[in-house]
């Protein structure tokens, strides 16, 4: 940088040594302010050079040095934080898009294992693995996911949206949890569906919130489509077997099918809104 | 698409930069050195902000709207074009506000407590 025409040598010199020092913020922060701040610091440094000479730069130094220090790390901090959180919410976006391919393709093959009695020639333990793996895994992906979308959009979703959201992450544990002890205790098949069916339950609120409140940067319904599917399901189902029918595969297929799309489109809503998710307010 | 504001009281309570740089901005709009001299002026020189908090805190007041740029200049042929100046907005006043019934309340509590007893 070339020295300011007119400037005394000491306050030329300093602000030539704190242009240098700039160098220490984040790019993006010294590219928006970074000119601005050597301004501010030209006009104090000529203010306190002409209110009390080489003592007064010295002593606008020693402060500057401690403002230099202390913001350059909170800059970096805050950078760094946000480019995680980011990160972090495009990847439970991902996460959230595989949980729901391998959770629908484990419920839908665990169904032909239960019901279409082995179709391709007595593979039991085929369907039943392909269950427990797609379904677990694809849970454990779920709570990844969520805990990803609350992360990202509890502060725009205001707080019942941070409510449901917590409530949905709580399902998911809970459903998570009955699953690993669903052989081995008679309360776990209980837990893994009310914790499930409280995962969708909140989700779907959570989707009205969004619809409301535009969380997202488009596809607002998806977290209704993603949670109104198993509940609906459940109260059919019942609805049926209680007139002595049965539930059909067709709507069980369909049903599991909306879940999964609906979370699909979540999930890539969510890695592709990386960018516009903006920072908590500080 | 509509977005919806916060409440005032969720910012607080401010921290001391943010609260005079919004102080400062009150009355009208100003440009960074402004704010440090107001703000200099204000606390007869018991708060003085390096350039890193001004900016820093200011970038932190325009994601959070409470304060916004102004392309205005009071007086164009006084000022440097370059030189940004920034003004309050309708929330930034709102969370101005806030804070100072918060301290209000606060020092209430201090003067019903005695504590102030032979302070000025």
């Amino acid at each position: 940088m070339r020295g300011d025409q007119g400037l005394p040598g000491p306050v030329d010199l300093s602000v030539r040594v704190y242009s240098t020092l700039l160098a220490a913020y984040p790019g993006r922060f010294r590219e928006e302010y970074g000119s601005q701040m050597l301004q501010v610091f030209r006009d104090v440094c000529r203010h306190e050079y002409k209110q009390g000479g080489l003592l007064g730069v010295t002593a606008l130094w020693l402060r500057t040095s401690l403002d230099l220090v202390r913001t350059t790390v909170e800059e970096h901090i805050e950078r760094g934080i946000e480019m995680d959180r980011e990160k972090f919410v495009k990847w439970s976006g991902w996460a959230l898009m595989a949980g729901a391919i391998l959770f629908a393709a484990g419920l839908i093959l665990g169904n032909f294992d239960s019901q279409w009695e082995d179709p391709i020639g007595g593979v039991d333990a085929f369907y039943e693995i392909s269950q427990i793996a797609g379904m677990g895994l694809g849970q454990i992906f779920f709570v990844i996911g969520l805990l990803g979308l609350r992360s990202g959009y509890a502060d725009r979703s205001g707080r019942l949206g941070a409510i449901l959201l917590i409530a949905a992450i709580t399902g998911g544990v809970v459903s998570l949890a009955g699953m690993t002890v669903m052989n081995t205790s008679e309360f776990g098949w209980a837990a893994w569906m009310s914790g499930l069916l409280a995962l969708t339950l909140a989700l779907a609120a959570f989707g009205l919130v969004t619809m409301r409140r535009r969380v997202f940067s488009g596809w607002n319904f998806a977290p209704l489509l993603a949670g109104v599917f198993l509940p609906v399901l459940l109260v059919v189902g019942l609805a049926i077997e209680s007139s002595g029918g049965t539930l059909g595969d067709w709507i069980f297929v369909l049903g599991t099918s909306g879940t999964s799309i609906g979370l699909i489109l979540l999930g890539y809503r969510m890695q592709a809104d990386i960018g516009t998710v903006p920072a908590p307010i500080a | 698409m509509s977005e919806t504001t916060p409440a005032p009281e969720s910012f607080l309570p401010l921290s001391p930069a943010v609260f005079h740089i919004l102080l400062a901005l009150a009355d009208d709009e100003k440009h960074g050195y402004a704010i440090m001299q107001e703000v200099d002026a204000m606390t007869e020189g018991k708060v003085q902000m390096g350039p890193g908090t001004l900016y820093g805190s200011i970038k932190r007041m325009l994601a959070a709207s409470l304060i916004e740029e102004s392309d205005d200049r009071p007086d164009p042929t006084l000022d440097d074009e370059r030189r940004r100046y920034y003004r309050q907005t309708g929330l930034g006043h709102k969370v101005l506000n806030a804070e100072a019934q918060r301290m209000a309340t606060l020092m209430r509590l201090a003067r019903r407590k005695n504590v102030l007893a032979g302070i000025g």
